[in-house]
């Protein structure tokens, strides 16, 4: 394959994050956040991206490469030397992510454990006084799959609370979770705490 | 990372539209509202709980909130938070309208008189008391005429009256709806004045538009195609882009650009409702937010980017060109409450979401919710979304979607 067929999008979503999407999957269906250069150590991608000065972290997604720098310059300087290693590294046919970062994952039953947890003690004591209720439907690997019910379920404010709240709180107890995806039918909630209306 | 305070009501409907934009951006967030989130003590640096009602205590509280996170943008999402809004952003020293622009564009009378002021075209208007003799004030207004609130949005207490047999029974039924919104829970007491205007007739239309440092940007124009002549004003229809001659719709531009002006609106989005008699635009609205409900679903700008994503970069001072909408003609129909009573049953969704063309059906309305139909109720039973190679095709979706639609409404 030659490495000038390969065809990067760089699109900075903030003077420290950059999202590269690239033409094809670089971890087919699979996510793993690199939070420290430590962390890459055996997984090609990450170790090469992390040799870049002033990379801090790295989130390798499918066919996204999000990369975060501490360093002060222009996204177009840096991206010029990330296009290039995703390139070579997607041109030798190795792994992005070594199978080894899995291994001192939690299990997913760890993670279940430790999810449901921050649920019972932190998450819905507090949402019971709106008459709601946050369920752990499921865990797959690292992705928490919940479910809000009662008076959370089609509330008008169900979003800040999962972002803000569910999310920060699970993130802050179990960095290990990747995506929480909500799986509520918030369509058939038949009492949400606040309802919408035009003002 | 920058951070973004976003003044979120909790009954907005632009909730998760904003949060989207904000994650897309990739900003830091606070979200302040006026009732404490349950899990806001878990996350204080991203929930913060507001006064509304209270612009100085808001700004206060901010203050003294920014000094440990640091706040670059305000973002105001709805009409109630304007005020704050450029209160707070004052109080931050951050680029906004002034407070006295965003007042006045809550309070319809003022923004009349500065219309009438600058020779912006409005309908004729004046400030009646419910203290007053209404059969006497009946006698002397001329026909037909439109009775509103002060302040609000959404068509909600507004009415036609062709006569003064009309007149009356409408301004006892403002004046009940204004009672009745006084007692919730962090509402102010029901205003003892209301406004009685002209009845302009003529299509309306809506605008879209960004102000930077005064200069109105046109980003969507939107024709209202069902006729909106009373008693009451159930708006419908929004197809973009307008189908209006490129004279009109530089008119209609032109008009509210005045209209920005004369209320000295210098920053941020704008909502401006329009009426198109004979003569030429005449200004309904101009109000410093962006459009309600889930309408923006159908915007999409540039490469993709939404219309809260424009206003949130354009909060940031990011120095953008700002992007073209995209072309094809696209467009959203509010589903009116047909009837009061209790959401039961709502049938025909599949054959709606199967209708060529439709991109979306969202029921924001729950079952068992109880239906207020306007001039009393401010909600919405759901919203349809279309997209079609004409702005007529588009018309004829968004009907032919909400004919396969029944709800089923308990008394």
């Amino acid at each position: 394959m030659s490495t000038a067929e390969i065809s990067i999008t760089g699109e900075p979503i903030s003077e420290a994050t950059c999202r590269f999407t690239v033409d094809r999957p670089v971890y087919p269906d699979k996510s793993f956040a690199f939070l420290n250069k430590e962390k890459a150590e055996g997984s090609p991608l990450a170790e090469r991206l992390f040799a870049i000065d002033g990379i801090s972290r790295v989130i390798i997604a499918h066919d996204q490469v999000t990369v975060n720098k501490t360093v002060a310059g222009e996204w177009p300087g840096i991206g010029r030397s990330i296009g290039i290693v995703i390139r070579e590294h997607l041109a030798t046919g190795d792994p992005a992510v070594s199978d080894a970062v899995w291994e001192d994952m939690p299990s997913s039953d760890e993670i279940r454990a430790s999810v449901q947890q921050v649920l019972d003690s932190e998450v819905n004591p507090s949402v019971a006084e709106h008459g709601g209720v946050i369920r752990l439907i499921d865990v797959q690997e690292n992705r928490v799959y919940i479910q809000m019910g009662g008076g959370c379920q089609g509330c008008g404010q169900a979003d800040v609370t999962l972002k803000f709240g569910i999310e920060n709180s699970i993130r802050a107890s179990v960095p290990e979770v990747a995506e929480i995806l909500d799986v509520t039918d918030h369509a058939a909630g038949r009492n949400p705490y606040y309802t919408p209306s035009k003002k | 990372m920058p951070r973004v305070l976003l003044l979120l009501p909790t009954t907005s409907y632009r909730t998760e539209a904003f949060l989207d934009a904000a994650v897309q951006v990739g900003v830091d967030v606070t979200v302040a509202s006026e009732q404490a989130n349950t899990l806001g003590h878990l996350n204080p640096a991203a929930l913060l709980t507001l006064d509304f009602n209270d612009p100085q205590s808001a700004a206060q509280r901010v203050c003294a909130f920014a000094r440990r996170y640091a706040i670059d943008a305000v973002v105001p999402v709805d009409s109630q938070v304007v005020e704050v809004g450029a209160t707070i952003a004052a109080a931050l020293g951050l680029r906004h309208n002034s407070i006295d622009s965003a007042r006045c564009a809550g309070d319809k009378h003022h923004a009349r008189q500065r219309f009438q002021r600058a020779g912006v075209p409005a309908p004729a208007f004046s400030l009646c008391s419910f203290d007053e003799d209404r059969a006497a004030l009946a006698a002397r207004i001329p026909y037909p005429c439109v009775i509103k609130p002060l302040s609000g949005a959404g068509s909600q207490g507004v009415m036609r009256a062709d006569g003064p047999t009309q007149f009356v029974p409408a301004v006892d039924r403002l004046a009940a709806i204004l009672k009745c919104a006084s007692t919730a829970p962090h509402e102010p007491p029901a205003p003892r004045e209301f406004l009685v205007e002209q009845f302009v007739g003529g299509p309306e239309v809506a605008l879209e538009g960004l102000l930077t440092e005064g200069a109105l940007k046109t980003l969507a124009l939107f024709d209202k195609p069902d006729p909106l002549d009373g008693p009451f004003f159930e708006e419908t229809i929004y197809v973009t882009p307008s189908r209006l001659d490129d004279a009109t719709q530089q008119r209609i531009a032109r008009c509210a650009q005045q209209a920005a002006c004369a209320i000295g609106l210098t920053d941020g989005p704008v909502h401006a409702e329009l009426r198109l008699p004979p003569g030429g635009p005449s200004v309904i609205e101009v109000n410093p937010r962006s459009i309600g409900g889930l309408c923006s679903r159908v915007l999409r700008f540039g490469t993709g980017l939404s219309l809260e994503e424009l206003i949130i970069r354009h909060a940031l001072q990011e120095h953008q060109e700002l992007p073209r909408l995209q072309g094809q003609p696209a467009g959203v129909m509010m589903i009116p409450i047909p009837r009061a009573g209790k959401l039961g049953e709502i049938r025909g969704l599949d054959e709606a979401r199967g209708v060529s063309g439709i991109e979306g059906v969202t029921i924001s309305a729950h079952l068992g919710q109880t239906l207020v139909p306007l001039p009393e109720g401010a909600q919405y039973l759901g919203f349809l979304f279309a997209r079609a190679e004409s702005s007529t095709a588009v018309e004829a979706i968004l009907r032919a979607a909400h004919a396969c639609l029944e709800f089923v409404i308990d008394p």
